[in-house]
C-alpha cells in the first residue's frame, strides 16, 4: 500500500474514527484503524466491537492495499504535522511497518495484518429514512443529558429511539431516563420511518453519532433493525449495535394532571438556583422551592456551609405550596428550554413535575422531587 | 423391618455421637463438670490427641460412692433439683450442664474410670465404664482432701466409624488446648493446666476475680498486647449485664478468630457477636480487619435458652436485639471514651522501626533551635480548651510529673497556658510536609495531618447527616428488586428502619420489594443490588449495616477529598488547631480504616532508644 493524502482531509477522517476506539483493549487490534486504499480513495474503519465508524477521504492512490495501524497515535501524528502538509503513508514488503512521512518528518508505526480486523455486518436493515440533520441533533441533544451511567439497568443506558402515533401523526421520538428524571423530544416521522422497530441507542453511539452529525450535510440517512442502528451521511458511516433490553413504558410515568402551573423566566431561574446551590456542598444538592402567589423562594440549607435564599418572580395564582429538588437535575432541564420561559407543572408533594416549553410543544421533562 | 427398640448402650453410642464429637468436646464437658462442682485448680492431660487418654482433675465436690455409678447412667444429674412443687425448671440453668448426658456418652464410646473423694469423705472410690458396661464401685485412693478425676481411655474405641473421622493428633490437640483456653477465659479465678503427651503447654494460674483478674487472665491467653490496647467494657441494661475487654481499633486483626462471646460463664459461638461487633467498630474499621474481644453477658437464666444445640455451642436470647443493642451501644460507649486512643502495639512498632545505627555526622544547623523559634509565639494560641468528655483518662497521663518539669521549661516559653499540657501537645514542626510533630509534657506526638484532617472531616459530616436527616431521591420509575420470599419479608419488616436512613422500600408481591426512594447522597446508585446487600446483612447479622456503611463511604470519600492533603506546608497556628480539634472530636485516633492519625512517644520510649535507660 503506498499512497499520498492531504493532511486535513486525513485529520478529518481520522477524527470521525478515532474516538470509536477505546484507549485500552484487551484485543490488540481493536486500538488500529483498517486503512484500505483502493482507487482514489482511502477508506478509514475502526470499531469496539460494539460499534464501527467508517469515513473515507480522497487520496492518490499509487498501489491499493489494506493494513491496520495504532488509531490514536496515527491520529496525534497528523495533528501535529504543520497544516497543509502532504502525508505519505507506505506499507511495503521492505519495512514490515507503516511509514508515515511528512516534510522532513517520518514516522514507523506497528501494524496488525487487515485479515484480522473485524468488521461489522451492514446486513439485515429492512429501509432506511432521510432525516433532516438538525432535527436529529435537536432529539439528541434536547434529551441525552438524562441517560443513565448507572450500569445494572442496561436498558436505560441509552436514547429510546422510536416512531408512535401523536393525534393521527406519526413522529419520531427519542426518550432517555435515568430512574429519576426523564427527557422527551419529538418530530415528525420522516418518511420511511413507518415500521421501523423502537431501538435503545447507546450512550457511547449518541456521543459518537452527535460528534459525526457536526460534519454532514442536511440530511442523514437512518438504518434501523432490531439488533443494530445505521447512519450514513456525507461519506462517512456508523453503525452499531442496540441495547438489547425493553425500555420501560415511559407514557405511565408522564403527569396527566399536574394542574399547578407555574411559568417562570428560564434563565433567571436557573442562574438564581445554581447561586443557591453554591452552599449545598453534599452530593444531593437538594434546593427547596417555596411557590407561592407571584413568587418562589429557593433556600438551601446546610449545616456545615450555611444557608442560601432567593427570591424570583413566578407567574403562578394559587395555594402556596413547597418541594424539594435536586439542583444539578433543575438545571440540566432549564438548559433545555429553548425560549425565554420555562412552565412548571407540579402535583402533590411527592408527585413527578411536569416541565414544558412553550416555544417548543415537543420536549417535555419529568422530575421526581427530593423528599427531605 | 419391624420396628424396635433400641438397646440403652446404643441409645448411649448415638447420644455421644452428638455431645461427643472429637476429643476437644469430651474435655469440654468434662472441665464443665469440674467447673459446676465449684473446683479452684483444674488439671487437664490428654495423650495422642486426647484419642489415648484424657485425664481432667479437680478439686471440686467430688462424688460420694452412691453417686458415682448414677453420675455413668444416662440423665442422672445433679445439676437439676425439682422446686416445691416437684416440677423441673429447664428454663432457669444456672449451671454448664444440665443434662447428665457427658459422661455415659463418654463410656458408651470409651473407656471411662472416674475416681474420687466427695467433700468430708475419708475414703475414696472409683468406678470404670468400659464401652459402656459399667463395672463395680471400689475403694481406691485419691490424692487430693476431696475432688474427682476423670480419666477417659481409647476414645471412640467402640465406634470404629467415628474413629475414623478424626483429625491429625496435633489439630486434636489443638483443638482440646483452644477448648481450655475458652473456658478459662470464662472463669478467671479457676486455674488452669494443660499437658499434652506429658508436656505442660499451658498454665493459667488463678487470678482474683474481677476485672482486673479477668484482663491479666484474658492477656495470659490472648497476648499482652490485647490487655495493653483493651477497653474495659462494663455496661448494664434491663438486667442485662454486659463486662469484658474490647481492642482499640488501631488493634485490629486479619480474622475474627479473636472474638470472644460468653454467656453465663458458657462460651457461645454467635452470629449475633459477629453483626454488633462490626456495627460497633463500623466507622474505625476496613471491612477486612476484625476487631479482638472477649466479652461476657450475664442475664437471667430464665432469658436465655441454652438447651438448642447439644454440645451447646449456640444459646438463643428470648431478646436478642436487646443483647446485640447492649453489645453494640457498650462498645461504641467505651469507644467514644477512649476518644484519640491510638494502639500502643502502633507506637512500639514505630520505636522498633528506629534503629541505633552509626550514622554519618550530619552537620549541625546553626540555628539555636528553629522550631523554639517559632514556638515562642508569633501567634496567639487559641484556647480550645473546653473539657472534653472521656478525656479525663487520656489527659491525665499528660499531667505534668513533677519530676518531669525541668524538662518542660526547654523549649516552650510560657504564653499564657502552655500547650504542651494538652493531651496532643504543642505542634513543634512538620516534617516532609506531611506529619505534625508536637511536644506533650511526657513524650512526643507524631500526626499523619491528612488522616487526621479526614476524620474530623468525616466526623463532621457525620454529625451533619445525623442531624439534617438523609435526603430522598423519589424515583421516577420505582424498582421491583426480586427476593426470596423470606428476605423479601426481612427487608420489608425493616422498611421503617431504612426510611430514615433514605431508602424507602415496600413489599411487592412474595419474594420481591417495591423500592420508591433512595438517599440522595448516593446518586445514580445500583438500587438492586444495594437491596440485595440489605437482604444479606439482615439474615447474617440482623441489622441493614449495608446501608449505612454505604452511606458513610460516600461521607469517607467526600471527606477525603475535603481535607488537607499530605504535602501541604502548614503554619504552626494551624498545626496547632488541628491537634486542638483532635482532642475535641471523638473518635479521632485512628482514621476511616483503622489505621492511626498519631503516635505517641513517651520520653521514657526515646530515653530506652537512645540506651539512657
Amino acid at each position: 500500500m503506498k499512497l499520498t493524502i492531504e493532511r486535513a482531509a486525513l485529520l478529518r477522517a481520522l477524527g470521525h474514527v478515532q474516538s470509536a476506539v477505546e484507549r485500552r483493549n484487551t484485543i490488540p487490534i481493536l486500538s488500529n484503524v483498517l486503512l484500505s486504499a483502493d482507487r482514489d480513495r482511502l477508506t478509514f474503519s475502526a470499531t469496539d466491537l460494539d460499534m464501527e465508524i467508517v469515513d473515507e477521504a480522497v487520496a492518490q492512490v499509487d498501489q491499493p492495499g489494506q493494513i491496520t495501524a495504532p488509531a490514536h497515535t496515527l491520529y496525534e501524528i497528523v495533528r501535529k504535522l504543520p497544516e497543509g502538509a502532504d502525508v505519505s503513508l507506505s506499507f511495503t514488503g521492505e519495512d514490515p511497518r507503516l511509514t508515515v512521512a511528512a516534510g522532513r518528518s517520518r514516522f514507523n508505526l506497528p501494524v496488525l495484518p487487515a485479515g484480522d480486523f473485524p468488521v461489522m455486518s451492514s446486513e439485515g436493515f429492512a429501509g432506511s429514512m432521510a432525516v433532516d440533520v438538525n432535527d436529529l441533533i435537536r432529539l439528541i441533544d434536547k434529551t441525552r443529558f438524562a441517560i443513565s451511567a448507572e450500569e445494572t439497568r442496561y436498558y436505560l443506558n441509552g436514547l429510546y429511539l422510536h416512531t408512535i402515533i401523536v393525534d393521527g401523526q406519526a413522529r419520531l421520538r427519542a426518550v432517555a431516563t435515568d430512574g429519576s428524571r426523564l427527557a422527551l423530544a419529538d418530530m415528525p416521522a420522516p418518511e420511511g420511518a413507518a415500521g421501523a422497530p423502537g431501538v435503545i441507542v447507546p450512550r457511547k453511539t449518541i456521543g459518537e453519532a452527535r460528534r459525526l452529525l457536526e460534519d454532514a450535510g442536511e440530511t442523514v440517512d437512518l438504518q434501523i433493525s432490531p439488533q443494530k442502528i445505521r447512519m450514513e451521511l456525507n461519506g462517512a458511516a456508523l453503525t452499531s449495535k442496540v441495547i438489547d433490553g425493553n425500555f420501560p413504558d415511559y407514557g405511565r410515568v408522564i403527569p396527566k394532571d399536574n394542574n399547578r402551573t407555574v411559568m417562570v423566566d428560564a434563565k433567571l431561574f436557573a442562574q438564581a438556583v445554581d447561586r443557591v446551590a453554591t452552599i449545598s456542598a453534599e452530593k444531593s444538592r437538594s434546593v427547596r422551592m417555596a411557590i407561592e402567589s407571584g413568587r418562589v423562594v429557593l433556600t438551601v440549607r446546610n449545616m456545615e456551609a450555611g444557608q442560601a435564599v432567593e427570591e424570583l418572580e413566578i407567574d403562578y395564582d394559587g395555594e402556596p405550596f413547597e418541594l424539594s429538588f435536586n439542583a444539578r437535575y433543575l438545571l440540566d432541564i432549564t438548559d433545555q428550554i429553548s425560549g425565554g420561559t420555562a412552565e412548571l407543572r407540579f402535583g402533590g408533594p411527592n408527585d413527578p413535575a411536569l416541565v414544558l416549553d412553550p416555544a417548543d410543544a415537543d420536549v417535555q421533562y419529568i422530575l421526581m422531587p427530593l423528599r427531605v | 423391618m419391624p420396628i424396635r427398640r433400641l438397646p440403652t448402650e446404643l441409645i448411649n453410642r448415638i447420644a455421644a455421637g452428638e455431645v461427643v464429637e472429637r476429643p476437644a468436646s469430651a474435655v469440654k464437658e468434662l472441665v464443665e463438670n469440674a467447673l459446676d462442682a465449684g473446683a479452684s485448680e483444674v488439671q487437664v492431660q490428654a495423650d495422642g490427641g486426647g484419642l489415648t487418654r484424657i485425664l481432667v482433675a479437680d478439686d471440686g465436690g467430688g462424688l460420694t460412692a452412691d453417686e458415682l455409678p448414677l453420675a455413668v447412667e444416662r440423665h442422672a444429674t445433679s445439676k437439676l433439683a425439682p422446686d416445691d412443687a416437684g416440677d423441673y425448671d429447664l428454663l432457669r440453668i444456672a449451671t454448664l450442664g444440665f443434662r447428665g448426658e457427658a459422661l455415659p456418652s463418654i463410656g458408651s464410646v470409651a473407656r471411662l474410670s472416674i475416681t474420687s473423694r466427695a467433700r468430708g469423705q475419708a475414703d475414696a472410690h472409683a468406678i470404670f465404664v468400659d464401652g459402656g458396661a459399667v463395672g463395680q464401685v471400689s475403694p481406691a485412693a485419691f490424692p487430693g482432701p476431696h475432688g474427682a478425676r476423670v480419666e477417659v481411655r481409647d476414645l471412640f474405641y467402640a465406634t470404629p466409624a467415628r474413629l475414623k473421622f478424626m483429625k491429625s493428633e496435633r489439630s486434636e490437640a489443638q483443638a482440646i488446648t483452644e477448648e481450655l483456653k475458652r473456658q478459662a477465659m470464662a472463669h478467671e479465678a479457676v486455674g488452669f493446666a494443660l499437658d499434652l503427651d506429658g508436656r505442660r503447654t499451658l498454665r493459667l494460674p488463678a487470678e482474683a476475680p474481677g476485672d482486673e483478674g479477668r484482663l491479666a487472665r484474658l492477656g495470659a491467653i490472648m497476648g499482652r498486647e490485647f490487655s495493653d490496647n483493651a477497653l474495659l467494657i462494663d455496661h448494664e441494661r434491663e438486667g442485662v449485664r454486659l463486662s469484658g475487654y474490647a481492642g482499640l481499633p488501631t488493634y485490629n486483626r486479619g480474622n475474627a478468630a479473636h472474638q470472644y462471646l460468653f454467656v453465663n460463664g458458657r462460651p457461645v459461638r454467635d452470629r449475633l457477636l459477629q453483626g454488633a461487633l462490626r456495627g460497633a467498630y463500623a466507622d474505625f474499621l476496613a471491612r477486612d480487619r476484625h476487631p479482638a474481644c472477649a466479652l461476657y453477658v450475664e442475664l437471667d437464666p430464665g432469658l436465655v435458652d441454652v438447651n438448642v444445640h447439644p454440645a451447646k455451642a449456640e444459646v438463643r436470647f428470648r431478646d436478642p436485639a436487646l443483647v446485640r443493642g447492649l453489645i453494640v451501644g457498650g462498645l461504641r460507649h467505651a469507644l467514644a471514651a477512649a476518644g484519640h486512643r491510638a494502639s500502643t502495639t502502633v507506637a512500639m512498632a514505630a520505636l522498633g522501626g528506629f534503629r541505633a545505627e552509626t550514622m554519618p555526622p550530619v552537620p549541625h544547623r546553626p540555628s539555636g533551635g528553629g522550631f523554639s523559634a517559632w514556638a515562642q509565639g508569633g501567634w496567639t494560641p487559641t484556647p480550645t480548651a473546653q473539657a472534653i468528655p472521656g478525656l479525663s483518662e487520656v489527659s491525665a497521663r499528660a499531667e505534668p510529673e513533677p519530676d518531669l518539669a525541668g524538662f518542660a521549661d526547654a523549649p516552650a516559653a510560657t504564653p499564657a497556658f502552655d500547650l504542651v499540657d494538652f493531651p496532643l501537645g504543642a505542634a513543634r514542626a512538620q516534617v516532609h510536609e506531611t506529619y505534625i510533630v508536637a511536644q506533650t509534657r511526657d513524650g512526643m506526638v507524631i500526626v499523619d495531618q491528612h488522616a487526621a484532617h479526614e476524620r474530623l472531616v468525616y466526623e463532621r459530616m457525620k454529625a451533619e447527616m445525623a442531624e439534617g436527616g438523609v435526603a430522598r431521591q423519589a424515583l421516577l420509575l420505582p424498582e421491583v428488586v426480586e427476593l426470596d420470599p423470606a428476605e423479601a419479608e426481612r427487608v420489608a419488616a425493616r422498611a421503617d428502619e431504612l426510611a430514615a436512613l433514605g431508602l424507602v422500600v415496600e413489599p411487592f408481591g412474595p419474594g420481591a420489594v417495591l423500592v420508591r426512594e433512595v438517599p440522595a447522597l448516593l446518586g445514580d446508585t445500583d438500587v438492586i443490588g444495594l437491596v440485595r446487600d440489605i437482604a444479606d446483612d439482615l439474615s447474617e447479622n440482623g441489622s441493614a449495616l449495608a446501608l449505612k456503611e454505604r452511606l458513610e463511604e460516600v461521607c469517607g470519600t467526600m471527606a477525603c477529598h475535603g481535607s488537607v492533603r499530605s504535602g501541604r506546608r502548614l503554619t504552626a497556628p494551624e498545626m496547632n488547631a488541628l491537634l486542638r480539634q483532635m482532642e475535641a472530636t471523638p473518635h479521632s485516633g485512628q482514621c476511616n480504616h483503622g489505621r492511626p492519625t498519631y503516635v505517641e512517644l513517651k520520653l521514657a520510649d526515646i530515653e530506652r532508644l537512645f540506651g539512657r535507660r
